[in-house]
């Protein structure tokens, strides 16, 4: 009895829910197709009843009558795609490298990098008065083999291991992306000054967008990797096929899966970024959530307009959200998400 | 800061009890839950600012159906996002909208992972459903529900997008959160150290913070386990 009641109550939970998570996307999409009388005059749901719909809104936005919308589209498919492109390669790269080799880093050697390169980045701008790129540049570049050299060194202290390592790049999600967002604005408009254009471009934004989505893609493939199975590498490795070969064409291919979600995931949250758009894009390489978020007040409040516009920038997504619920439907995601 | 943090805690809250409920409602395959999934995860892979949006027009004075539903209730019309509390709840119920799914997510894959003896042998024991979920189901997806919190918390902190898009911070500043406030200080006032420092002050506040909850947690797990 009680067990029937508890699953009434479950069922009914997921129903309402369910009607909340699709109510406002229908709104949306009724909306876009209202002409502009039908939603000044209140609130209405069902077409061809309540109102004749009509493609005017979509119309206006594609020929250019609400000022330029295929370019924010455009630059955020490339940049997007190209981002995660890069985000997911280098990420897998990295995990593969965490699940395989066995890295023992000195914590004392991490001290040191983070000494000389403060320490001597502080030396070389304030007191010698250098660039800062040019410092960055130099007093990281030095710091790195400096510490490297280090680590093969004895020293005291405790030793990171490779789970160490892991939580290093999950935590820079940990911190809040105005940190790093409003040092990157600092950064690029200081190298902008040096002739290389980087805030709103493509080069500087695909950079701040695969750092964005390194975190991820690291986390995310190092669980999917995992599952490989040694034994196929260590016959290519005794065939001495390379390195290189073995993680392009054994590898990565065996993991196929896993990295189309983790690319899908890393792809929606490079999509949907907002702060790091909105600091590092001006004009010509905006992308579509700044664009969303200017439209309430270039021109009132015009619904039907941003609805097409909203619709837009969630298609995609929507496609996404599908395509990962069949993988999680199937158990694929649910083994690696643990 | 003040402000942040109501809206963190109390989203948080909301989407981890809606998210557990919801994933348990699934893990026992309620009809339909084969569609549910896909529908659930929607809200999480949309655009805060589209989601954003979306709000606005819903929470509209006149034109937006929430208004329309307040007034078939006989409530009457709320102005939902220029009265401070009201914007405030407004702000919370579209973060709880949006992230519920990845609690959801988690606690699903977290009940997948629990071993079936368990709950038989308590089924054969005739212990009731209620007991059964605080004192297997429960202590047992503490450590995936602590890591789920800590998650959603410190996203939670980081909101920009949604309050920028439905209120812009207003009325006055009272839904104003830290990162739009650090943005408004640097962008709108050129007020470039201080928006430095608030940054820095932000990071350090939530790396004490993460701390002192993973301490706290870790206590919490160990005492049940």
């Amino acid at each position: 009895m009680e067990e029937r009641g508890f699953r009434w109550m479950g069922f009914a939970l997921a129903l309402v829910w369910f009607v909340l998570s699709l109510f406002p996307l229908y709104f949306v999409l009724v909306t876009a197709f209202k002409p502009p009388l039908a939603v000044s005059r209140g609130p209405t749901y069902l077409p061809f009843i309540d109102f004749q719909p009509t493609l005017q809104a979509f119309r206006d936005a594609f020929l250019g009558l609400r000022g330029d919308f295929w370019g924010p589209i455009v630059s955020s498919v490339v940049v997007s795609v190209s981002a995660t492109i890069l985000a997911v390669l280098l990420g897998s790269m990295a995990a593969y490298a965490l699940v395989r080799f066995e890295f023992r880093i000195r914590l004392a050697s991490g001290l040191l990098f983070a000494v000389i390169a403060i320490g001597g980045f502080l030396l070389l701008h304030d007191l010698w008065g250098m660039r800062v790129p040019f410092a960055l540049g130099l007093v990281l570049v030095v710091a790195l083999l400096a510490s490297v050299l280090v680590n093969r060194l004895p020293l005291p202290g405790p030793v990171l291991g490779n789970n160490d390592v892991t939580f290093w790049f999950v935590s820079q999600r940990i911190f809040p992306p105005i940190v790093s967002a409003f040092a990157l604005f600092l950064l690029y408009t200081e190298i902008n000054r040096l002739g290389l254009q980087l805030t709103d471009s493509y080069l500087g934004l695909v950079l701040a967008y695969t750092a964005f989505g390194l975190p991820f893609s690291v986390w995310l493939m190092r669980d999917f990797l995992a599952t490989v199975p040694l034994e196929v590498e260590e016959a290519a490795l005794v065939d001495d096929v390379g390195r290189f070969r073995i993680f392009f064409q054994i590898v990565l291919p065996m993991a196929l899966p896993g990295l189309i979600a983790t690319s899908m995931i890393v792809l929606a949250f490079i999509w949907n970024e907002f702060l790091f758009a909105l600091l590092l894009t001006s004009g010509d390489w905006q992308t579509l959530p700044i664009l969303l978020a200017g439209q309430q007040s270039s021109r009132g409040d015009e619904w039907w307009a941003i609805s097409v516009a909203t619709l837009i920038s969630i298609a995609p997504m929507v496609v996404v959200a599908t395509v990962l619920g069949r993988m999680m439907r199937s158990g694929l995601l649910s083994g690696s998400i643990k | 800061m003040w402000t942040t943090s109501v809206i963190t805690v109390l989203s948080v809250v909301f989407q981890y009890v809606l998210g557990f409920a919801l994933a348990l409602a699934l893990h026992h395959n309620v009809p339909g839950s084969s569609l549910y999934r896909v529908t659930f995860l929607l809200p999480m892979f949309l655009a805060p600012v589209g989601v954003a949006l979306i709000a606005r027009m819903i929470f509209h004075p006149y034109l937006g159906p929430m208004n329309d539903l307040m007034g078939a209730i006989g409530i009457g019309n709320l102005p939902f996002l220029t009265e401070p509390n009201l914007a405030m709840a407004a702000l919370i119920s579209v973060e709880v909208w949006q992230w519920t799914p990845f609690v959801t997510l988690l606690m699903l894959a977290g009940l997948q992972s629990l071993p079936q003896e368990v709950f038989e042998a308590a089924r054969v024991d005739n212990i009731g459903a209620w007991r059964r979920f605080w004192d297997i189901t429960f202590p047992m997806l503490l450590p995936i529900s602590v890591a789920v919190v800590f998650i959603r918390l410190v996203e939670g902190f980081k909101v920009i997008d949604t309050v920028f898009v439905m209120t812009g911070g207003g009325p006055g500043t009272s839904t104003e959160t830290l990162t739009l406030y650090a943005y408004n200080e640097g962008f709108k006032k050129f007020n470039i150290g201080m928006t430095s420092a608030l940054s820095f002050t932000f990071l350090v506040v939530v790396i004490l913070f993460g701390t002192l909850y993973l301490a706290l947690a870790q206590r919490l797990t160990r005492r049940y386990a």
